[in-house]
């Protein structure tokens, strides 16, 4: 067994419930099952900072509007912003009694939460903008990248909403099945929902052209875009699923098949942002690096025997040259360009 | 990772299953539950974790046609299991008027919540006072009784005797498997209804050595006038030949394709020709499960027993259908 590329590791109070990477990727943030969250520059193997969070627990950390900040959602009804450079988090919402399952901020400063069979849009300055009942409890929110739209899924299909209008009346593209996470295509031009079914659905809004793509062993939990929005990398099967945006797009053609794993599911995706790059992390805690080019991927992290140590969390920073990854057993990783260069040359 | 179990309280409204959950909360066992409760009722619960949330059922579009499962209770085990691990099982307290099909194909249809909670079992509280009538006018009543591993006949101060076996007698001709234990304010030992492992294929037989053994004796042909006009029964069978493995999978695939919607809950342990380990089964509507469980020891009657909960079943449909698996 080859050994672990890993620059330095932490280990935190487990599970890491929540992972996730700042808009302008320089901080790292994970949510742990304590309630309380550390923070870490996203370009080094710098000390974690501490903050209390949530009086329970952290079911959906986000980066935030605020390019540096992010933004969490808790089962305590609290919605927070996190600051890196201040000590405490900052209150934006709360709905006592109610669990916050999903929070999103974009790039015109909105922010969205969804409790219960309710969305909420706050606009840059944190009012509300309005409530929106829905058919069932959110499954996922996402804004569009302009920030004009706002995505919401649900049992049944996704609504869209504009941020921009006085009162919410959404468009709902109807599918039958409970839709969960929700991706945008980085034109602003195709919405896709990962469904219970083991399944994505997507829709193409110019024409409502739609896509079903199929086959996965699991829920997808994560998927992203390549560099240049070429491929769609998606969790849910043992290996990564990568499928083909580019020319006419995916309808008709076989997806890209990266890695492979004896069993094994990939359960985490992050697309390298410069190059045609995805690391991949599994249910047994090992991570490989994939090029699209059809080179050889690469083992840098093997599994780890311990049951419940799968990868929950993966992100590269901005710069391209930090990766990290957290494990459900606590651990937090850091892997640089040049820990998994000086790893292969031993290998 | 270690699944947490989880113990599902239905009961019609007024029957006691608040009651009940307050007792289980406070008894002095030394473990931490965390509570779903699907409808916050008079009496409060005492216990620092609970969860209120609306019943959610969606349907599954993976082919089979009656896989409905409970979306609330997927999103919120999910959002449990991301807390420091502070609790050791799981309650739900399901709404008087719940079907419990949805909740229990839940715990089989999601993979993320199968690997990390596992139903342990089902139990029903009933109120001895007014079980006859709320079996009469109420088809989840009924359903109630049939899922159960464990029916609470509660409130039998209330009730004669003879009243009390009679009542006995209605539950059985539902539901013959599921374990009876009389009440009184739902004062029962915490070992009768948690950690059952009631859905557990190895515990079927541990457990139970006399599995469906007493069927006979309980047979329902002269049974009591029913009062209530439930579609709902119980059927048992039994069969000294071994099974033709093949046979019995197109037999089962067959009846869990045409019959699924009707099967409510089934379990057998079985004789299978060739194999030297006794095969259990059981399943709720399509699902099925199967594991082959200890070998027959030397000199034990080998025999196969199944047992099927369901709505309108022909018994002698089924009884025909089982003896013609037989080698």
């Amino acid at each position: 067994m080859p050994a672990s590329a890993i620059e330095k590791q932490w280990n935190f109070v487990p599970p890491i419930a929540a992972f996730a990477i700042n808009r302008r990727g320089d901080w790292i943030a994970a949510a742990l099952g304590d309630g309380s969250l550390r923070l870490l520059p996203a370009n080094e193997a710098g000390q974690p900072k501490e903050m209390k969070l949530h009086d329970g627990v952290s079911l959906s950390l986000v980066p935030d509007a605020d390019d540096h900040a992010f933004l969490s959602g808790g089962d305590d009804g609290k919605l927070f912003i996190i600051d890196p450079a201040l000590d405490a988090p900052t209150l934006l919402a709360e709905q006592k009694g109610k669990w916050i399952d999903h929070a999103a901020g974009t790039v015109n400063g909105f922010r969205a939460y969804a409790a219960g069979k309710n969305v909420y849009l706050l606009d840059a300055e944190g009012q509300e903008k309005f409530t929106a009942p829905i058919a069932s409890s959110a499954g996922g929110l996402a804004f569009s990248p302009n920030g004009k739209r706002l995505a919401v899924s649900h049992y049944n299909g996704v609504s869209l909403f504009w941020t921009n209008a006085k009162e919410a009346a959404p468009t709902t593209l109807a599918w039958k099945g409970s839709h969960l996470g929700l991706l945008w295509h980085p034109d602003g031009k195709i919405i896709l929902s990962g469904m219970q079914e083991n399944s994505l659905h997507g829709w193409r809004l110019a024409d409502m052209n739609e896509m079903q793509m199929q086959g996965y062993r699991s829920k997808v939990h994560s998927m992203g875009f390549t560099a240049k929005a070429r491929y769609l990398a998606t969790s849910g099967a043992e290996q990564t699923i990568c499928w083909p945006f580019f020319g006419s797009g995916p309808w008709g053609k076989t997806p890209l098949m990266l890695g492979g794993s004896d069993g094994q599911l990939v359960t985490r995706v992050a697309s390298h942002p410069k190059d045609e790059l995805v690391a991949a992390g599994y249910d047994d805690g090992r991570i490989i690096l994939a090029p699209l080019n059809g080179r050889m991927e690469m083992l840098i992290h093997p599994p780890v025997a311990k049951n419940g140590s799968g990868v929950t969390g993966l992100a590269w920073n901005g710069a391209g040259d930090c990766l990290f990854a957290a494990l459900e057993s606590g651990y937090l990783m850091l892997f640089t360009i040049e820990s998994v260069r000086k790893s292969t040359l031993h290998a | 990772m270690e699944q947490i179990p989880v113990t599902v309280l239905t009961g019609y409204l007024g029957a006691g299953k608040t009651t009940l959950l307050n007792r289980i909360l406070s008894e002095p066992h030394g473990k931490k539950y965390a509570v779903i409760v699907n409808e916050f009722g008079e009496i409060g619960i005492d216990n620092d974790l609970v969860v209120g949330a609306d019943e959610e059922i969606f349907e599954m579009n993976n082919g089979c046609i009656c896989c409905t499962v409970r979306g609330d209770l997927i999103r919120i085990i999910s959002g449990l299991m991301k807390r420091a691990r502070n609790f050791d099982g799981i309650l739900i307290e399901t709404t008087g008027l719940a079907d419990p099909g949805p909740v229990a194909q839940t715990f089989f249809a999601d993979a993320d919540v199968a690997a990390r909670a596992k139903l342990d079992s089902i139990v029903t509280v009933t109120d001895a006072k007014h079980l006859v009538a709320r079996l009469a006018d109420s088809k989840e009543a009924v359903e109630q009784i049939a899922f159960a591993d464990v029916i609470l006949l509660n409130k039998t101060d209330l009730v004669t005797q003879a009243a009390r076996a009679k009542l006995a007698a209605v539950i059985r001709a539902i539901n013959v498997h599921a374990k009876i234990v009389a009440t009184e304010r739902c004062h029962v030992p915490l070992k009768e209804v948690l950690g059952l492992g009631s859905f557990d294929l190895n515990h079927i037989l541990a457990e139970d050595p006399d599995f469906l053994g007493s069927i006979e004796h309980r047979d329902r042909g002269h049974d009591h006038d029913h009062e209530h006009d439930s579609s709902i029964a119980s059927v048992s069978l039994r069969m000294e030949k071994p099974i033709d493995p093949t046979k019995f999978e197109n037999w089962m695939a067959d009846l869990r394709a045409n019959k699924g919607p009707d099967l409510l809950r089934y379990k057998g342990i079985l004789d299978m020709a060739g194999a030297n380990a006794k095969l259990a089964i059981q399943g709720v509507h399509m699902m099925m499960e199967g594991s082959d469980l200890a070998p027959w020891k030397a000199g034990e009657k080998r025999e196969s027993r199944l047992v099927f909960i369901g709505r309108n079943l022909d018994e002698k449909t089924l009884r025909d259908g089982f003896a013609a698996t037989c080698q």
